[in-house]
């Protein structure tokens, strides 16, 4: 099938539907969400239209737009290959199920701060909610430098603004907080992406980037776009804004900024692992041991957790860093199960920071010491947890494992051509991963097995609007698993 | 053929698949009808296991891949069955005594609650074993392996609301301990061990680059060698290979979540926790063998011996430690859960032996699958009558069980039957299987395990009379009252006591015919060739048969009467009392004390890591996160604010001062031009 401007459409309907979805929102409240989730189940047909294109073709779809043509040729362009369209899609697709999970979810949180009359902020909030998809898409698809700056900080803006309005505890300084240490990321990235500009001789292509390979400026250029996108990936040392940031924000934005924190493991191939492979060779260890340093330490920092929200989000920072370990060995599989693995988490963690806000919503608590037994009350909301639980702990069916053995295979080869010493973290490795398995399942028992206490009494199982979008992302997550072939017919053909 | 046999396996372990969906599609029409689909689909799932059979004596393996998952580099891996004698084995064992307990089941269940998910999980559990034991790679079989742990989580943790008559342990001073615990702990010890069983997996293929159990018996000289010739990778190799087996198995040190996995209801105890999952560690050492075997007699690595040094050491240690626990236990299914870690001990032991001498691969593989065999079928039923014997009685333990032999006479005869074999008397299977592993470690010259093995026989025998007088003979003429079994409970375990006695029956030739197919298969089939030539340095015993075949069983009944006598007397004749005896002696106390609390392994653990890590697990939050948070997010607003403070002094609005300020940054300026533009 031949849709024209099949990537353009993927950005630009939400962007114009987004104004729109706002004035609407002044009519209809909160059914403003169905319209917004529809844009977002139509560009996820076009990314999936998209996706079939390439895999029966194999080749990439490219769209080239000038964008300023005065004082010097600027292009921007969309590409979607083996490696983007895969991540984009996936991004594209958590996106729509968290838009739809959110309509009752903003229903409840509205109602709370601004009270039941308040029709605006619907429309606000979903109109604001549109720029995720176009930002993160964007970040995916975009076939140059500047594109993909401007994409970055486009999603900061919703970020910030949504949890500046919407956030839980202190969320006026929080959201400052995230914005700071964002914004400094970015500008990191875009340093070095000027950078690397001037060496190309003015270009911004990402496909001029592997001109600039075995340059010293091309070190400059990996260490600044990496250093900014730790702080985005939360790896150790950087990663103090997440806790608060996931802790506070709405429950499934905080999904999206995990998507986020994943989408580094996704830029540093592209640009860097890639294109400028030997120049990155040198990073190849040094990242290996953050990655697993955060691995250690984000899952001993998940089990001090009693907050059911900053619980999940403890656990993308050692989550995330299992991507840095893949790309850090440098060698194909490591780089592919790395962006699989993204893929295959990011399904788990929106599942489980979704049904924090469920449980928030439902119990009116977030503390873990508190629940109990909720598997009784909440059956569909308990299985979801598990099913989240068993991505994240890589147990079939699901897609957890076959990303972790793809992933491992390359850390273990990395290991195992670079000599003793770099064997060791492999190993370590992968027993750091029962971690994963301690932090997830525990409090699954904490929250919702064992007597229940007499105040959960009235707790009602979360609507059907909530629990099936979040049963979708496991259905995906149980085909990846059942048939990995999906996600690396792709991911093989680019490495 | 009928049906083509790569079908066969498909179907095999698909018909579960759909029983589980059967088991949530089929609610809404009724429960007897949903009940008997499920199990029916068992069954047909045992049929396909019972049409492969045949194929076993041709002892060639079968295996057509299909394409599963593309590589980097243009590689890719392949899925498909294996259908080789040890499958078969396997899946004949795993399908028929599922769909033994899947009717027992029916039962059962009638009034639990939660039956939609007891189905459902039991079904995916029979479909990810038979997965397990079929798969012809090692990344399918580690699918159904970590499968089978969920599903193992799930209904250990049943009972999940932690109901009180649900509780395991005690009495006081014992800690009492919850089904949602119990199956969070067994999760996680699995866990432990699959994590350690993957990284090998992955470092095997690293070496190896495939995965297929096929292609690596076939290319095992060339990744072999690879791998030998980094020093250590081949004791790593075989070290993170076994941390699985030992985890699943139950097997010292990762053996105590198995205790505790009691705490599910009793069909499942009997299906997983002793026929069927906790063997997977078994098949799956016996998978390697051959690998390690050639790496160890033919390629000569002696560091690959290390694989089989370990797996006998921990089997035999198993045996030893978890006999003498069984023999203090107080609750019924603890009792039955020790003693399958020390029977399961005796077959990673019969198996570990498979590689200590250049002759003796077949037999160890034979002795522990023999014993993997018969303890399966007398194991399932001893559980599955415990189940009738708690939900009769209502009570875990032991001392409050109140029958006699009347008022369950054919539960009685059954439950005796499968102990006899359980205490390995003859001609019943157990006696067989048992006698295997203790002449095989005999003749190996492993004397230090053949002593452990042959202890163990007499704590068998001693636990076995103990928990079945304790049971059924402590007022023997009291209590006739009928509280017999219904039949759909009674002919499953009917069924498995009268096979132990018919595989007692041709328990020798039995035996025979495993080796020979083993024989035909892994030696003549797949050339791993038995170098009779080199066989000289061990094997002392190997000529002088005649007395040894007279003089092992001997030495075994021996051992069996040294251990039943006391419990006879204690437990079924009542002719002295064991609580005055232990009360007498201080050390006998002691002793009791020591075994009671599991030789304080549990307790030490659970102070480690549970209540460690419970304790604490906020001192990362304290000492490393919240300064590292001070840090930044106040650290350095606070030099920023501290710097525009000071800079806020020199705005003082005095025009003296400000002028000040002007003169001297014309003196700068000044200076600056002279030193930098001019010259």
């Amino acid at each position: 099938m031949e849709i024209p401007f099949v990537l353009l459409q993927t950005i630009l309907v939400p962007a114009v539907a987004a104004p729109l979805v706002a004035l609407m929102g002044k009519r209809i409240g909160k059914y403003v969400g169905w319209i917004a989730s529809a844009i977002l189940i139509y560009t996820t047909s076009l990314l999936l239209i998209a996706g079939s294109t390439i895999w029966t073709t194999a080749l990439p779809i490219s769209e080239t737009y000038t964008w300023s043509a005065v004082s010097f040729t600027l292009e921007f362009g969309f590409i979607a290959d083996n490696l983007s369209l895969p991540v984009a899609l996936i991004m594209n697709l958590i996106c729509t199920a968290a838009s739809i999970y959110s309509i009752h979810y903003m229903k409840h949180r509205i109602d709370e701060l601004y009270g039941e009359e308040n029709k605006s902020m619907h429309g606000l909030y979903h109109a604001l909610y549109l720029l995720f998809p176009i930002g993160l898409v964007g970040v995916a698809l975009s076939s140059n430098l500047i594109a993909m700056y401007l994409f970055i900080e486009l999603v900061l803006i919703p970020s910030y603004f949504l949890l500046d309005f919407f956030g839980y505890r202190e969320r006026h300084r929080v959201a400052t907080m995230y914005f700071i240490w964002n914004q400094v990321a970015a500008g990191l990235f875009l340093i070095g992406a000027i950078l690397a500009s001037t060496a190309t001789g003015g270009s911004f292509s990402i496909n001029a980037l592997s001109t600039i390979s075995g340059q010293p400026i091309a070190f400059w250029v990996c260490l600044l776009i990496l250093v900014g996108w730790l702080i985005k990936m939360a790896a150790f040392g950087l990663h103090v804004w997440l806790p608060y940031a996931h802790g506070e924000h709405l429950a499934h934005i905080a999904a999206i900024i995990a998507t986020i924190a994943g989408l580094g493991s996704y830029v540093i191939v592209r640009l860097l692992a890639v294109p400028l492979a030997a120049d990155f060779q040198v990073f190849g260890l040094p990242i290996m041991v953050l990655g697993l340093i955060t691995m250690v330490y984000g899952g001993l920092l998940t089990l001090a957790q009693d907050d059911v929200k900053r619980l999940y989000a403890c656990s993308t920072i050692s989550q995330t860093a299992y991507s840095l370990v893949g790309i850090g060995s440098l060698t194909a599989m490591g780089l592919a199960g790395g962006v699989f693995y993204f893929v295959s988490h990011i399904l788990g963690k929106s599942i489980l920071l979704c049904i924090a806000g469920v449980l928030m919503m439902q119990t009116g608590s977030r503390d873990m010491n508190k629940m109990g037994g909720l598997a009784k009350k909440m059956p569909f909301t308990a299985a979801l947890a598990i099913l989240g639980s068993m991505i994240l702990s890589a147990i079939p069916p699901l897609s957890g494992l076959q990303a972790e053995w793809v992933m491992f295979v390359g850390i273990f080869q990395g290991g195992t051509l670079q000599g003793a010493l770099q064997f060791a973290i492999p190993v370590i490795a992968i027993f750091a991963t029962f971690l994963t398995a301690a932090y997830t399942f525990w409090p699954v028992k904490r929250i919702f097995f064992g007597p229940l206490s007499s105040e959960l009494e009235d707790v009602k199982e979360a609507p059907k609007s909530m629990t099936l979008p979040l049963f979708i992302l496991a259905l995906v997550s149980l085909l990846f698993g059942i048939y990995p072939d999906v996600v690396m017919h792709f991911l093989s053909a680019f490495f | 053929m009928l049906i083509d046999i790569h079908l066969l396996a498909w179907l095999c372990w698909i018909f579960p698949l759909l029983g589980a969906a059967m088991a949530i599609l089929l609610i809404r029409i009724g429960r007897p009808i949903r009940d008997y689909a499920v199990v029916f689909f068992t069954f047909l799932g045992f049929l396909m296991a019972l049409l492969m059979l045949p194929e076993i004596v041709r002892a060639e393996s079968f295996n057509s891949p299909a394409f599963w998952i593309s590589l980097p580099g243009g590689g890719s891996i392949s899925i498909g069955m294996l259908i080789d004698p040890l499958s078969i084995i396997l899946a004949n064992i795993v399908a028929f005594l599922s769909l033994a307990i899947m009717i027992y089941s029916v039962k059962y269940v009638e009034h639990e609650p939660g039956q939609d998910r007891y189905w459902f999980f039991m079904s995916i559990f029979i479909t990810s074993m038979l997965l397990l034991v079929l798969a012809d790679n090692l990344i399918l079989m580690f699918i159904g392996w970590k499968m089978v742990g969920i599903c193992s989580y799930a209904l250990i943790g049943h009972y999940y609301s932690d109901e009180e008559e649900h509780w395991l342990g005690g009495p006081d001073p014992f800690p009492f301990r919850t089904p949602s615990r119990a199956g969070l702990k067994a999760l996680l010890v699995t866990t432990f061990g699959d994590v350690s069983l993957l990284g090998g997996i992955v470092f095997l293929y690293t070496y190896s680059g495939t995965l297929s159990f096929l292609e690596l018996y076939q290319t095992a000289d060339v990744w072999l060698a690879a791998l030998a010739t980094d020093p250590g990778a081949l004791t790593l190799l075989s070290v993170l290979l076994l941390g699985g087996p030992i985890a699943k198995s139950a097997q010292f040190p990762l053996h105590e979540w198995l205790p505790e996995a009691m705490a599910g209801p009793t069909p499942v105890s009997a299906l997983i926790h002793a026929a069927t999952m906790v063997k997977a560690g078994v098949y799956f050492i016996a998978r390697l063998i051959p690998v390690f075997f050639y790496a160890t007699w033919i390629a000569n690595y002696p560091e690959a011996f290390t694989f089989f040094a370990v797996t006998a050491a921990v089997g035999a240690i198993t045996a030893f430690l978890t006999g003498t626990q069984a023999m203090v236990a107080v609750e019924l299914k603890k009792v039955l859960a020790y003693s399958t870690m020390s029977q399961i001990g005796y077959m990673i032991l019969g198996l570990g032996l498979a590689g200590f001498t250049s002759h003796s691969m077949t037999l160890g593989l034979t002795a522990g699958i023999f014993h993997l065999i018969s303890h399966g079928i007398f194991k399932a039923a001893l559980f599955l009558c415990a189940g009738v014997i708690i939900h009769t009685t209502g009570s875990i333990y032991m001392s409050e069980m109140d029958l006699s032999r009347r008022s369950m006479r054919y539960t009685w005869i059954f439950m005796w039957v499968a102990t006899m074999s359980l205490m390995g008397i003859p001609p019943l299977s157990g006696f067989w299987s048992k006698e295997e592993i203790l002449s095989l470690s005999f003749e190996t010259g492993q004397f230090i395990l053949f002593a452990l093995a042959l202890v163990t026989v007499a704590f068998t025998a001693f636990y076995s009379v103990r928990f079945m007088g304790k049971v059924f003979h402590k007022n023997d003429e009291e209590n006739q009252e009928d509280k017999e079994a219904s039949p759909i409970m009674l002919v499953p375990y009917g069924i498995l006591a009268v096979l132990s006695v018919a595989v007692g029956a041709i328990g020798p030739w039995f035996g025979e015919q495993i080796e020979h197919i083993f024989e035909a298969y892994f030696v003549d089939f797949l050339g791993f060739e038995v170098h009779s030539g080199t066989a000289g340095s061990i094997a002392p015993a190997a000529q002088s048969t005649v007395p040894l075949t007279l003089l092992l069983p001997l030495l075994s009944l021996v051992m069996i009467v040294i251990g039943a006598l006391p419990a006879y007397r204690f437990y079924v004749s009542h002719a002295s009392s064991s609580e005055a005896l232990v009360e007498g002696s201080g050390i006998l106390q002691r002793i009791q004390m020591f075994l009671r609390k599991r030789w304080y392994i549990n307790s030490s653990i659970n102070r480690v890591f549970v209540d460690g890590t419970i304790r604490y697990r906020h001192l990362v939050q304290k000492y490393i996160e919240d300064p590292l948070d001070c840090l930044f997010n106040e650290g350095i607003p606070r030099l920023f604010s501290g710097l525009s403070k000071g800079l806020r002094r020199l705005q003082t609005g005095l025009l003296s001062i400000n002028i000040q300020y002007i003169l001297l940054f014309i003196l700068l300026a000044l200076i600056s031009i002279v030193f930098l533009v001019v010259p």
